[in-house]
Formats: C-alpha cells, sequence, structure tokens
C-alpha cells in the first residue's frame, strides 16, 4: 500500500507538482513572515546587546530604549556611580530623530556621547576612528554607502553640519540606524539642559550579579528603573513581538487555509483521477482503511516534501537576503518550524478528510460500467 | 463557445474547484491590498483632522509618526509673527511604551491646548482634558484592556484619570492619547518643548511662500499636511512593502497553479472529445477558444466570489481585533478582478498546448 | 472437493422501484463444480454484468442466495466482505485494470499482500506466477509497457496469487487479438483443470465455447438456454450436446459426435479413440 502511495505520486507528476508547489508557497509564507519578524527582534536589540553595558539605568517605569523616551535629572549618573559594585557609569543622551546624508534623510536613534566614554559607542567601526571632540559624528555604514557618504564628509544631525570621522558596522534595520555624536553637541542643540537619558553601568568584577547589582541602583537611587541587560534587551524583542503578534497570526492562519485548500483540492482532484483503480482494489478485496491509508500517505508525503523545501528555501533566503538588501534579515527559529510542522500535519489529514469520505462510498461494482 | 459551457456545467464539481482557486487568490490579494489601505488610513488619521495648512517641524524632521521632532525656543512666537499666518497650534508629542496585562503597548502621547486644537476629534464618551492628571485614551485600545472612564492609567511613573475615549485615533501598531500640554512638559520633564505647530493662513493666501519663509526660520521645516502624510505612508510602506509583495505574488501563483491544475486535467480527460474535433476538421484556435473561455468562466466568477469573501473575511477580521482597519478599495477591486483574470489565461496556456499538439487519429486508438 | 464450489439459488437482482423498477436478473439457479468451466452467454443488457457482479459479491441480490463451499457470501456482511474478495475470487476484466503506477510484480504482490502475507513472500509467490506464465523478463515493467495478452497474463496472476477456488472472467478475451485470445483462453483451461478451480467466464466471444464445460445463455435475465459442451472423440471438435448431430453410447456413457460420418468411425473401432483423459491439450501458452 504504501508502495502504491509513492508510484501513485511519482507517476502523476504534474498534480505532485502543484500540489507540492503550493504548500511549499503556503509553508513558505508562513516561515519567512516568522523569519522576518525574528529578524527584526534581533536587530533590535543589537545596540543594547553590544554596547558595552551589563544595567541599564532608566527613567522610573521606563523599561525600552526603541519608540520610548527617558529623561534623568542631571548627577544621576554620579549618584549610580557610588552604589556599591558599580564599577562604571557612563550617561548617554538618545534621541529619535533625523539625520541628513547628502539628499537623503534617515530615521535614526542619535546617541550622544560623554568624551572617552567606555560604553554606549559603536562596537565595531568599519572604517575611520572614535568621536575625538565635538562636531563630528559616526554613522552606519550602510546608511553611508547607500547615500555615498564617505569618512571626511559632512551629515546633518539635529540641525547641524557634522563632519563623519567613523562608519560604524552593525547599527542598521530595516527602519532606521544608530548615529553618535558628542554629548554636549547633543546638549546644546537639544536644549535639554543637564538631563541624560540613559546611564549605563557596567558592574564591578567579583561574586555578584548584574541583577543584584541591579536591585540595589533601583533601592539606592530615586526615580529610576534598572535592568540587566539580558532583561533590558529582552523587553525590547517584546516590543516588536506583542506589537506584531495579532498580524502574524492572521498571515499565518491565511498561509495556513491556503495550504490547507490547495492539499485538500489536489489530494481531491488525485483520487478522483484514480477513482476506478480504488474500485478495481476495492473488488478485489481491499478494505476501505487499506485504500485510506493510500490517501493519508500520498497527503502526507506531498506536505512533508512541501515542508522541507519551504524550511530550506527560507533558510537560504535568509542567508542570501542580508547580502541583497539593507538590513532586512531572516532568522529561522526553532519555535517557528515546529509550529509549521505541526500546522503541515493538520493540513495533511485535513486534506485526506474528503477522499477518505469518497472511497468509503465508492461502489466496487463500478469496475464493470466501464470508464 | 457552448462546448465550453457544456463541458464546464456538465463537470460541475469541477468547475466550483476552478472557481474557488481564483477566488481564494483574489481574495488572499484583495485582504492584503485591504490591510495595507487600512492602515495607511489610520496612520495620515491624524493629519487628516489637524487644524491648519501646514506643520511646522523640527528641521531636518518630514515625519510626524518617525523622529522625535524638536523646535527651538521661541518658535510658535516666530511663526505667528509671520505675515498671513493667524494661528499656530503647538503640539508636543513623544512615543512612549506603555504595558497592560502584560503586554506592550506603543502609544503616541499628545499633548495638547483643548482650546486650540490638535487634540482629539472625536470624544464618543466623556471629556477633553481640564487638569493635568487627566487623559484622553482611544476607545478601541480601552475596550482590548478594559479601561473604562474614570479608571487611573500610570505614565512613566505619574497617576492620571481617563476622563475621555476618543474613536479614529488607532492603528494595530499603536493608538494616541492625549492630555493638556502642560501636563506633557511635566511629564516628559521639558517646560517649553514644543514638537510640532499646526499652523494656519488667511483664507485665500497663497500657501507656498508662507510655506518656503516659515522654513527658512531657523531650525524649523514647513510642511503641507499632504507632504507630511505622504512622508509618513511612504515610511511604513518601506517596512511593509517587501513582505507584502511577496506574498501577492504567492498568492498569484496559488491562483494560476489550481486554475491550471483543473482546467489541465479536465482537458486531459475530455481528450477524446476534442481529438474527435479535430479530426472532424475544427482548427486549432477553435479548440484554444473553448480552453480560454473556461478559464475567462472560471476566472470571472471566482473573481467575484473573491471580492465578496474579501469583505466578509474583512469585516470579520475588523469584528475580532477592532484595532485593524481594512478597506476593500474600488481600484484594488478593479485591479485584483484583472489579475485574476490574467492569472486565470496563464492557467490555461498548458492545456491549450496540450491541445494544439492532439493528434486526431489517437480518437481512433482504443 | 467433494461439493460444488459455487450455488447460486433463485438469484434475483432489482433496481430502482415502484414504476421504474428493472429486474435485470431473475430467478437465476446454477451450480458450479471445482474444475469446471461456466460460459455465460447473451446479448448486451441480459444481465450478465449483474449476475458476474453478485457471484464476486460486489453486488447483494435482491432475492436468493449465493453460496461459495458453503458460505452464504451474499447475506455477509459488509464488514466480512473484502476478506471474501480477497480469498475466495480471482477476478479478470475485459479491460485488464492493472493499476498503472505499479510494475506487473507489484500488481500481483499487492494483492497477496492485501491478504495478509508480507512484502517478500508477496513478492516471492507473484514471481513465481508470473515466470510461470512466461513473464519472467516483464516484472519490472509498468503495464503501458506490456502488450495486452501480457496484461491479462499478469492479471490472470493476480486473480491466482491467493488462491482462490472461484475465478470470475469478464469478456476477457475482448480486447486481445486471436491468437492471443487463444492462447488466454487454453490459460484458463488450464488453471480449471489442472489446479481445480471453478472459472465462470461471461462473454460475447464464441470461440471460448472451446474451453468451456458447460455454456448458459441468459436473456432478459433469465437462463433460455443450456448448453454442456462435448468433445468428438474422433475429430476432437467442442461439441454442443444438445445440438450434437449424432450421439452413442457405449458402456455406459454417452458420447457426442460432430457429424454422422465421425460417429460411424467411432462406432467401427471405439477402443482406437477412447482415451484415459478428456481435456484439451493445446499448445503451452
Amino acid at each position: 500500500m504504501n508502495r502504491l502511495a509513492i508510484r501513485n505520486l511519482v507517476q502523476s507528476k504534474r498534480v505532485v507538482l502543484i500540489s507540492v508547489g503550493g504548500v511549499t508557497l503556503a509553508l513558505l509564507l508562513m516561515l519567512t513572515l516568522d523569519a522576518i519578524f525574528t529578524g527584526v527582534e534581533r536587530q533590535i536589540t543589537a545596540y543594547v546587546d553590544f554596547s558595552g553595558a551589563d544595567i541599564w539605568v532608566s527613567q522610573e517605569s521606563v523599561r525600552n530604549l526603541h519608540m520610548t523616551t527617558s529623561s534623568l535629572p542631571a548627577g544621576v549618573a554620579e549618584r549610580v556611580g557610588e552604589v556599591g559594585g558599580v564599577a562604571e557609569a557612563v550617561p548617554i543622551l538618545y534621541l529619535s530623530n533625523m539625520i541628513v546624508t547628502g539628499e537623503d534623510r534617515h530615521l535614526a536613534y542619535v546617541i550622544g556621547l560623554p568624551p572617552d566614554a567606555s560604553m554606549g559607542g559603536p562596537w565595531r567601526l568599519a572604517e575611520g576612528r572614535p568621536l575625538s571632540g565635538s562636531g563630528q559624528a559616526i554613522i552606519d555604514r550602510s546608511v553611508a554607502e547607500g547615500s555615498g557618504t564617505s569618512v571626511g564628509d559632512e551629515v546633518e544631525i539635529l540641525g547641524r553640519a557634522l563632519e563623519v570621522v567613523g562608519l560604524a558596522e552593525g547599527t542598521a534595520s530595516l527602519v532606521n540606524s544608530v548615529a553618535f555624536i558628542a554629548a554636549e553637541d547633543f546638549a546644546q542643540l537639544r536644549g535639554g539642559g543637564e538631563a541624560v537619558s540613559f546611564v549605563l553601568v557596567r558592574v564591578a568584577v567579583g561574586a555578584e550579579t548584574a541583577s543584584e547589582v541591579a536591585a540595589r541602583i533601583e533601592t539606592e537611587v530615586e526615580g529610576v528603573t534598572a535592568l540587566p541587560r539580558a532583561e533590558f534587551a529582552a523587553e525590547e524583542r517584546r516590543v516588536v513581538r506583542d506589537m506584531s503578534t495579532d498580524v502574524v497570526t492572521i498571515m499565518n492562519l491565511v498561509g495556513f487555509l491556503i495550504g490547507l485548500a490547495v492539499m485538500a483540492l489536489s489530494v481531491y482532484v488525485a483520487t478522483l483521477s484514480r477513482r476506478s483503480e480504488f474500485g478495481v482494489l476495492k473488488a478485489l478485496g481491499a478494505k476501505t482503511s487499506d485504500l485510506n491509508r493510500v490517501v493519508i500517505l500520498q497527503s502526507l508525503l506531498s506536505v512533508g516534501i512541501g515542508f522541507v523545501l519551504a524550511a530550506a528555501l527560507t533558510f537560504a533566503l535568509s542567508m542570501i537576503i542580508p547580502s541583497l538588501s539593507a538590513n532586512l534579515t531572516l532568522r529561522l527559529s526553532a519555535a517557528s518550524l515546529l509550529k509549521v510542522a505541526a500546522a503541515s500535519v493538520v493540513i495533511a489529514g485535513a486534506a485526506a478528510l474528503m477522499p477518505v469520505r469518497q472511497i468509503a462510498r465508492l461502489d466496487p461494482a463500478m469496475v464493470f460500467r466501464g470508464k | 463557445m457552448s462546448l465550453a459551457f457544456h463541458n464546464l456545467l456538465k463537470e460541475r464539481l469541477r468547475f466550483v474547484l476552478s472557481i474557488a482557486g481564483v477566488a481564494l487568490a483574489v481574495m488572499l490579494i484583495l485582504i492584503l491590498k485591504a490591510f495595507l489601505a487600512g492602515m495607511n488610513r489610520q496612520i495620515t488619521s491624524y493629519l487628516d483632522h489637524a487644524p491648519g495648512s501646514f506643520v511646522v517641524a523640527q528641521q531636518g524632521v518630514g515625519n510626524l509618526l518617525g523622529a522625535t521632532s524638536i523646535l527651538p525656543l521661541g518658535a510658535q512666537a516666530s511663526v505667528e509673527a509671520e505675515p498671513g499666518v493667524t494661528e499656530a497650534v503647538p503640539i508636543l508629542s513623544q512615543f512612549l511604551i506603555l504595558e497592560f496585562h502584560e503586554k506592550k503597548q506603543p502609544v503616541y502621547l499628545v499633548g495638547y491646548l483643548p482650546e486650540s486644537g490638535g487634540g482629539p476629534w472625536r470624544i464618543t464618551e466623556g471629556r477633553a482634558p481640564d487638569a493635568d492628571d487627566e487623559v484622553v485614551f482611544d476607545q478601541v485600545l480601552a475596550r482590548r484592556h478594559d479601561i473604562a472612564l474614570g479608571d487611573h492609567l500610570e505614565i512613566l511613573g505619574d497617576d492620571f484619570t481617563v476622563v475621555g475615549l476618543s474613536e479614529g485615533t488607532t492603528s494595530w501598531m499603536t493608538s494616541f492619547v492625549f492630555l493638556r500640554l502642560s501636563a506633557a512638559e511635566r511629564l516628559l520633564r521639558a517646560p517649553g518643548l514644543r514638537s510640532f505647530l499646526l499652523v494656519s493662513v488667511e483664507e485665500g493666501t497663497p500657501l507656498e511662500p508662507i510655506r518656503a519663509r516659515l522654513s527658512g526660520l531657523p531650525g524649523m521645516d514647513a510642511l503641507l499636511l499632504e507632504e507630511m502624510k505622504a512622508n509618513d505612508l511612504r515610511l511604513f510602506a518601506r517596512i511593509f512593502s517587501a513582505p507584502l509583495r511577496l506574498m501577492v505574488g504567492i498568492a498569484f501563483l496559488i491562483g494560476v497553479m489550481v486554475v491550471g491544475m483543473v482546467i489541465y486535467t479536465a482537458t486531459v480527460e475530455r481528450q477524446r472529445e476534442y481529438g474527435v474535433l479535430k479530426a472532424v476538421g475544427a482548427p486549432n484556435h477553435v479548440l484554444y477558444q473553448v480552453v480560454g473561455v473556461q478559464a475567462l468562466l472560471a476566472s470571472a466568477s471566482g473573481a467575484l466570489l473573491g471580492v465578496l469573501l474579501a469583505y466578509a473575511a474583512g469585516q470579520l477580521i475588523m469584528a475580532v481585533r477592532p484595532q485593524f482597519l481594512l478597506s476593500v478599495e474600488a481600484s484594488d477591486i478593479l485591479r485584483a478582478v484583472g489579475l485574476g483574470i490574467v492569472m486565470a489565461l496563464i492557467a490555461a496556456l498548458v492545456p491549450a498546448r496540450l491541445l494544439a499538439r492532439l493528434e486526431p487519429a489517437a480518437v481512433f486508438r482504443r | 472437493m467433494s461439493s460444488s464450489t459455487l450455488e447460486v439459488t433463485h438469484v434475483t437482482r432489482r433496481y430502482g422501484a415502484g414504476a421504474t423498477e428493472v429486474v435485470a436478473v431473475r430467478d437465476v439457479s446454477m451450480t458450479v463444480a471445482p474444475g469446471e468451466i461456466v460460459l455465460i452467454m447473451g446479448p448486451s443488457g441480459s444481465g450478465k454484468t449483474t449476475l458476474l457482479s453478485m457471484l464476486g459479491a460486489l453486488l447483494r441480490p435482491s432475492g436468493g442466495t449465493i453460496s461459495l463451499n458453503g458460505t452464504p457470501i451474499s447475506e455477509l456482511p459488509e464488514g466480512r466482505l473484502p476478506k471474501v474478495r480477497l480469498h475466495k475470487f480471482g477476478f479478470v476484466f475485459q479491460d485488464f485494470n492493472l493499476l498503472s503506477s505499479l510494475s506487473a510484480l507489484e500488481n500481483v504482490a499487492i494483492v497477496a499482500q492485501l491478504a495478509g502475507a508480507g512484502p517478500r513472500r508477496a513478492r516471492e509467490r507473484a514471481r513465481d506466477l508470473l515466470i510461470e506464465f512466461g513473464l519472467g523478463d516483464r516484472l519490472a515493467f509498468l503495464p503501458e509497457k506490456l502488450s495486452g495478452g501480457e496484461k491479462q497474463r499478469v492479471a490472470i496472476a493476480r486473480a491466482l496469487v491467493n488462491e482462490p477456488p472461484l475465478i470470475l472472467a469478464d469478456e476477457p478475451t475482448a480486447n486481445l487479438d486471436s491468437k492471443i485470445g487463444h492462447e488466454i483462453m487454453r490459460l484458463l483451461r488450464r488453471v480449471a483443470k489442472e489446479q481445480g478451480r471453478s472459472v465462470v467466464i461471461v462473454s460475447h466471444d464464441q470461440r471460448i465455447k472451446e474451453i468451456a464445460d458447460r455454456v448458459l445463455w441468459l436473456e432478459d435475465g433469465q437462463f433460455k438456454e443450456m448448453v454442456t459442451m462435448a468433445e468428438d472423440p474422433v475429430c476432437k471438435m467442442a461439441v454442443e450436446r444438445e445440438k450434437a448431430a449424432d450421439r452413442l453410447e457405449h458402456a455406459g456413457v454417452t458420447y457426442y459426435f460432430c457429424s454422422r460420418g465421425c460417429r460411424k468411425e467411432f462406432e467401427a473401432d471405439p477402443a482406437r479413440y477412447l482415451l484415459p483423459e478428456r481435456t484439451l491439450q493445446g499448445a503451452s501458452v
């Protein structure tokens, strides 16, 4: 019976092509969408992950960097620095704004760094050197490339022309990038007085964990929230996730329904076209359950192949796309694979339902009724 | 022609299946477009209802919903001093992330002067804020998170009371929250800070010269409302265009495949009849016509069904998730139907080629 | 096998009801002994196919019973029928009805597997049968690559693989040319006589009379004429008993002759024409 299922599939190449093709596309839809959002989640935390801070201190009840604002009064950085377990505390300024390179305008998170900042700056320079004073800027390499800007050129940030002294690697995502300027330029342009946005903390080497030190900071310094890096990054990822849940669910559902429809149609047509052969088998003594096995196995095989293809394609895309497009990354996660695999099984089963009913109603006496 | 009809209707099941294939694809394409159209409507809703003809923003900032905009101190006075300007309504706005029921909810906070404007354009329940600890909250968001008039909210550590619920102020990504300008200043620790000015001019005054002058003011840019809306739309389009185009492409392919498969199998099973026709002397193009008409019939009915399904699905989605707006626009319908027809015609190509290569003598082979 | 293999008792089959009722088979009775070949002939629409369907447990009679080796198969519940079909009947069709995606070997093996044989045993049995039928070098061929005669031989092998007591054939030679048709006929006869299986053939083909033991004529759902075949001992021709030109009783046995001439020859020297076996041994198939 298994052999028959496989042979039937191999024989009707066109139907198989379409059914496997359709299912692959539907599953690809689900997987790539998941991968896009997972990729965004990953990108979004790049700055938090790599800027060197063990703890992020923000305005009380602010637990994110993107799409929010944080304002701490001047002097907070010193007070944080005095908390036990804190090796170093660097205040940074932060604003979401536009940077202008030549004719192009880019959305960017502008970070204002104090002189000789050990944290909060770019973690990898593709070209140039770190900031050494006022009037300078470091922008993302791909953004610079995209608008034909290089080291030594001028960019406009916060309304003033600054000289590009370095190009940073890994600081861009699909929507925006990070740009670094001197805190003094920032403060001047923004007109925000002595306030800072975040204080980045490095924990002293020793037995204490970042969580313990963070808790102490929150107790000892008024009006702040202190989060260890991993937690802060997780909060960032949650923004993307919570925002996109509904969209992803809807699109997943759509992909699922399409896969189901294509599969159900194909298996139905395939069974229909083999009706007479199934009738012969019934006349020869095959039980309905034997024939059902053939149909279900065919369904499982087709969907299985489709799943493998879709996963392979998504993986291939995740390798290819970053080199093509600006900052769109795809990441295929285990959770996504598992979910889509489960959906595939359901599709295979449901698609076989109608044909199974067809087979049950097959009258073996039809072998004589001619074609 | 009648043979095509006959073929299709006789095999009712196949007809239904091919219609289903086209309907599915058309529905998917329409839903995606509707989603995009609805999102665009939501994105521009604030500016659609904003007073005035211009928005003055920080120099270099061209979006309402993108970068933070910081106007230089005294901007309002400078703008209002310009001849032709009747009013410059100030707002202080900022993206924030609030948390409800353990879910992160981005909101766009707008601090405004209720007596000047720039706030919610339709309050369905309650009223505008009178005091600094009062907010107007979007009603869809309120319903989602069980928030009612009189409830308390914490924003950046400060306590606020919900005194009004607004309509039309939400999208699936973010919602507007309105409070008094002074409250916003305090919350953001930025006294005197302004993000945008909504500028009205004397009636009949030509807009372009004023815009040029305002843009010339230090640290500022003036944009027509339409320009700013277009910038916002473009920003979001950049994010969504690739995945969306991918999905539309997939939907199209699926439609072609399904219809193709159905028509192909129908043609194969009717090989004998077509062979007879050929043997009797019917030229190839007559057979193409038959297959083509089948495809067109399937696609026309399928497209129609797809439109209806898309509309129904849109209503369903909006009922279950009111933060989504799906608007099926007429132009998209036409385009989707057109695509459906193209789909079916492509799908008919392979069967047509099969017919072309058919040997009439095959008829007599038993 | 002392009892008859197949017993058909007053079987009727009706379709529809009331004004539109059609009686396809009307009060038909017959028995078939082991090793016996019965040919059922009749005009189109006479009910031959319906009768064959009922014999093969593909259709239930509206009245009467059909028993095989004592088991009333017409009364068995639907759930028991697949097993009966697998083990009790072998079907041979006009259109061969081989599974197009399976090779000759697999077509035969699959039926053995359905009956419970393990895959290897099933293939062994299939192979043996097919080699016996001269298809040793066609085992891996798909049906589309086989000639009509080869396909029918595969079909017969398939019908035999589970050793059923009854073979049912529907126009087995209709799609074959004369020479191949002959071979198939002789194969069927060999199967019946050497293996003691009952064979019921429904056909238009007059030539099948040559191998049949009995010929039944079905018209309007009823047997109209019974014809029993005999062999003329002198010229070896197949002769219908009831229509024999001449007959003679000799030593308690009745012999039938195609002509008076043969009878006279026999009378002249009976011992010369009396052979221990009365089987047609044609060229090997």
